[in-house]
């Protein structure tokens, strides 16, 4: 073991992720219809009826080609489905159909915007085994129900390398990975991502959280993770190679299993399906068809819309975002504007509710009525922060509308000029003080003059004026 | 062979007069109640309403003027128990299974009902296929010409019947290691079994996936031939399909490989009938000795670890939870409540291959076992390309030995059991197409002789065949 690794943390993720397909991975089952009573879309292939045979969607194929491609990684001509087997209630088969030998994709990575490049181990298509329903709670129930409705949906895993070095850089990833996946648009909708998280410290041995759902659940674990093993070590213990669980009600992993008592897989190929050749050619379109990622995206946008780097990375760090933006420079919003206001405050305002994108109904429509009265200097950016507010968590009132409800609009009538003079007459000692060098004086003077035009002024505009006068 | 005899003639006559399909089916039915008090034990499921009712649906039918009716037009078809027919119990010979109605049929029961068959029942077998003799199941078919010996398996039932009957019939059996050539080998009966993906498996219940091959047992290859054909044929539902077609038709052929390993080792009995036929052979064609030695060496090692290996992989979903038998769950955990339903369900013999197959793909062993397993199967299936080269076809006897009598197969080690399959294991794992053909008798007991293809010429075998009988 190197010096350098003494002090290492080694984060490695499986995340699990539902690939955007009609039908089931290996029968024509709908994946679409979630109101559906329980077992209600299955068959004798999902449900594993002796006699039925799957045969492969190749649609899955063409995402997960897709998600290899946009990870960087070498897709795999020729790859093959095996049996994974193991005894549980939710497995149809009691093995599970997924890839060991050659997945569809391998040897990728990604570059997190620390210019950090995480290495993807590989990325396969398997099956999802069915849902398992406690009724009155994981560890209450007597029994579990079974819904095989889920039975058989495409999954993708992608597999990174132990290349994370703290909880917070595994999230850094995850959101990355998210984004990247949607501008593939590749995944299905209103579905949450699964990570088993691999962490390791001091070159020790890993632990690992099995099927922890979502992101912020996935910093959580490994933050409670990380410091669970350095006391450990700090206490003289060595740490074995094992499996643990997570809650995320309280936050705290538990040991589910040792290396020793870890399942055997005795993966074979499965002979009910044939090796999948994929052409050249197959692959070349698919990448010349792939969608603009993220760097490269912002790049453009950097020259094209002229924003400044900041605002082109964090917006293209965001798929809906961009599509947002694009839609509001297609209906003639001032770029430069729309970028702020979609960074600066639409994101504050989601990241500060814990809201995504998705969540909330944002018309791109609405926000350009905004965007060219902050054009034309007729909103105050603090007015423009509010009706953002109010448009996402509020009562929902399109922006532009809530500012002529409340009044905020700067109406053309106000003369700020003259405000500012009467202002600047009735306070000579503030005058004096800022004249005499106290910066804090001018921002007192133009705390006035807002005041006075019930803050619907540019802040900016005030205090430029203000400088003037007073020069 | 007389014309008269085949399926095809009753099919010609029968299209014009509905009541020798009526007369045929009754026939038939008597003869399988006969069999069954007498306790043949040829019928897994047999029932009569079930035959019936498709009688009168086929008659139905028939009187419209737009029906076409098809190639098996009335014809009484047997199933292998193994393979799923719609609302008939299906169980491959297994106890576990108990109460498994299918909800749909196998692709190859679709496609005889399509040419007017009507399914007779489900025969007896090894439980999953696993077996020689038909001895690993609870109903053991009787060979008809000696009710003291094996009908051979594992399509023991469907063989043992079409031995018996003296009616128009064909049965549907299913090769994984030998399980047509055996059972037609010590019944006397034409087995035939195409090539590995020739015909769908839809609706098989799996034994050794990239193995199994559901194929045609009937009194005559002319009959086994017209089964072939319509079993055959493309199908989307199984990804190994090849999408191939067999058509009754000749291939002319005239050099012909004698396996010499095999009938060095088959008993002098079989040997001399074997011998006999090759110097009435040699009047046609052009005969000469091959020999297969890494067939011979390491066939039936490779045979039997990926077997088993795909076996205890498709057997895990038996576990009395969707499906046939079913125990009572109150307060078991799920993985103690499926060791009992499996330690109390399957044979000793299921548990030796799922243990074999599941200890040949554990890690740390897969390497050693499996995967080299897969590798050389690759060679063998080259060594018989490289015979191919010389000659047209390649023949052996199919059993090394006559029907053996029940209480010399119960004293069989597992081991010398396995060995039985000696000359029809290195076929199957080369998915190669073969036919069993009687080529006469000792001690009254039927012995089978083997011609085997090279990759989707079935027609070599329909002319070889043709010859022969």
């Amino acid at each position: 073991m190197s010096e350098t690794n003494l002090d290492k943390v080694m984060i490695g993720l499986e995340i699990h992720a539902y690939l955007d397909t009609k039908s089931k991975l290996f029968c024509s089952c709908s994946t679409s219809d979630e109101t559906a009573e329980p077992n209600s879309l299955c068959c004798n292939i999902c449900l594993g009826h002796p006699g039925s045979k799957p045969v492969l969607n190749e649609k899955a194929v063409e995402l997960a080609v897709k998600i290899g491609l946009a990870l960087n990684c070498t897709i795999n001509k020729d790859f093959f489905f095996s049996r994974k087997t193991y005894f549980y209630p939710d497995m149809s088969m009691n093995y599970q159909i997924t890839q060991y030998e050659v997945p569809v994709a391998e040897k990728g990575f990604v570059i997190l915007s620390s210019g950090k490049k995480v290495r993807i181990k590989r990325a396969h298509i398997e099956w999802d085994p069915a849902a398992l329903v406690h009724p009155n709670g994981m560890g209450k129930s007597q029994y579990v129900l079974i819904d095989y409705n889920r039975s058989g949906f495409p999954l993708v895993e992608i597999v990174t390398q132990p290349d994370l070095e703290s909880p917070r850089e595994a999230r850094e990833f995850l959101n990355l990975l998210e984004n990247i996946l949607g501008y593939l648009n590749v995944l299905k909708p209103n579905t949450t991502m699964k990570s088993d998280c691999n962490i390791s410290i001091h070159g020790g041995n890993r632990a690992e959280i099995k099927n922890v759902s979502g992101f912020a659940a996935a910093e959580k674990a490994l933050t409670y993770e990380l410091a669970r093993q350095k006391k450990e070590v700090d206490s003289g213990k060595i740490i074995e190679q094992h499996t643990r669980a997570f809650n995320a009600d309280t936050g705290v992993t538990t040991m589910l299993r040792k290396k020793e008592t870890e399942d055997d897989y005795g993966y074979i190929f499965d002979p009910d399906l044939v090796k999948v050749s994929l052409e050249e050619q197959y692959i070349s379109k698919i990448k010349k068809e792939l969608p603009e990622l993220p760097e490269a995206k912002s790049k453009r946008y950097q020259v094209e819309y002229k924003l400044p780097e900041f605002d082109a990375v964090v917006l293209c760090g965001n798929f809906g975002l961009t599509k947002l933006f694009e839609e509001m420079v297609k209906q003639s919003a001032d770029s430069i504007i729309s970028a702020r206001l979609l960074t600066r405050e639409l994101l504050a305002v989601l990241n500060h509710d814990s809201l995504q994108l998705g969540d909330v109904k944002v018309s791109a429509g609405a926000l350009v009525e905004l965007v060219d009265l902050i054009k034309i200097g007729k909103v105050s950016d603090k007015n423009a922060k509010q009706s953002i507010i109010n448009y996402v968590s509020g009562d929902k009132t399109m922006p532009v509308g809530y500012l002529k409800k409340n009044d905020l609009l700067i109406s053309s009538d106000i003369n700020l000029e003259e405000i500012v003079s009467k202002v600047v007459a009735e306070n000579q000692k503030a005058v004096a003080d800022y004249k005499s060098g106290n910066e804090k004086s001018l921002n007192f003077l133009a705390g006035l003059v807002m005041r006075q035009t019930k803050g619907t002024a540019a802040p900016q505009k005030v205090q430029e004026m203000l400088r003037q006068k007073l020069s | 062979m007389k014309k008269e005899e085949t399926v095809k003639f009753f099919v010609e006559q029968a299209r014009n007069n509905f009541s020798l399909v009526e007369e045929n089916l009754h026939k038939i039915i008597e003869e399988v109640k006969e069999t069954q008090k007498k306790e043949l034990n040829y019928f897994e499921t047999f029932d009569e309403e079930f035959v019936l009712k498709q009688l009168e649906e086929l008659k139905e039918k028939s009187k419209s003027k737009d029906f076409v009716k098809g190639k098996l037009f009335g014809v009484p078809v047997s199933v292998k128990d193994a393979i799923c027919v719609k609302g008939l119990e299906s169980k491959a010979g297994s106890k576990i299974l108990e109460g498994y109605v299918p909800l749909f049929d196998a692709t190859v029961i679709e496609s005889v009902k399509r040419e007017g068959a009507i399914i007779l029942g489900k025969t007896t077998q090894d439980e999953f296929g696993f077996g020689t003799f038909s001895t690993n199941t609870e109903k053991i078919p009787l060979n008809p010409f000696d009710n003291s010996r094996s009908c051979g398996g594992s399509s023991g039932g469907g063989s043992g019947f079409a031995a018996y009957t003296k009616n128009y019939h064909l049965s549907i059996g299913e090769s994984t290691g030998g399980s047509i050539a055996c059972p037609a080998s010590f019944c006397g009966v034409n087995g035939f079994t195409p090539t590995y993906g020739l015909v769908s498996r839809y609706g098989l219940i799996d034994y050794a996936n990239s193995l199994d091959k559901i194929g045609s047992i009937a009194r005559n290859f002319e009959d086994s031939a017209l089964l072939l054909e319509v079993i055959s044929g493309n199908d989307v539902k199984d990804s190994t399909n090849l999408g191939h077609k067999f058509s009754v038709g000749e291939e002319p052929m005239k050099r012909i490989g004698v396996i010499k390993e095999l009938i060095d080792s088959s008993d002098p009995e079989v040997k001399k009938i074997i011998q006999d036929k090759i110097v009435e052979l040699k009047k046609f064609f052009v005969v000469e000795e091959v020999s297969l030695p890494l067939n011979f060496k390491y066939a039936l090692s490779v045979y039997y670890i990926i077997a088993t290996c795909e076996a205890s992989t498709n057997l895990a979903k038996l576990c009395g939870l969707r499906y046939g038998v079913q125990g009572s769950v109150e307060g078991k955990h799920f993985d103690d409540y499926f060791s009992e339903i499996r330690s109390e369900e399957f044979s000793a013999e299921s548990k030796r291959r799922i243990i074999l197959g599941t200890f040949a793909r554990m890690s740390g062993y897969r390497d050693a076992y499996y995967l080299k397993a897969m590798r050389v199967r690759t060679k063998l299936i080259n060594e018989f390309n490289s015979a191919f080269k010389k000659f047209d076809i390649l023949i052996s006897p199919t059993m090394p030995v006559v029907s053996p009598r029940f209480d010399e197969i119960e004293k069989l080690t597992p081991l010398q059991n396995y060995s039985m399959d000696l000359c029809t294991i290195p076929v199957n794992l080369a998915g190669l197409p073969h036919v069993n053909i009687n080529a006469g008798f000792s001690r009254g007991l039927p012995v089978g002789l083997m011609a085997i293809a090279p990759h989707l010429k079935e027609q070599r075998l329909y002319s070889f065949a043709k010859v022969v009988e």
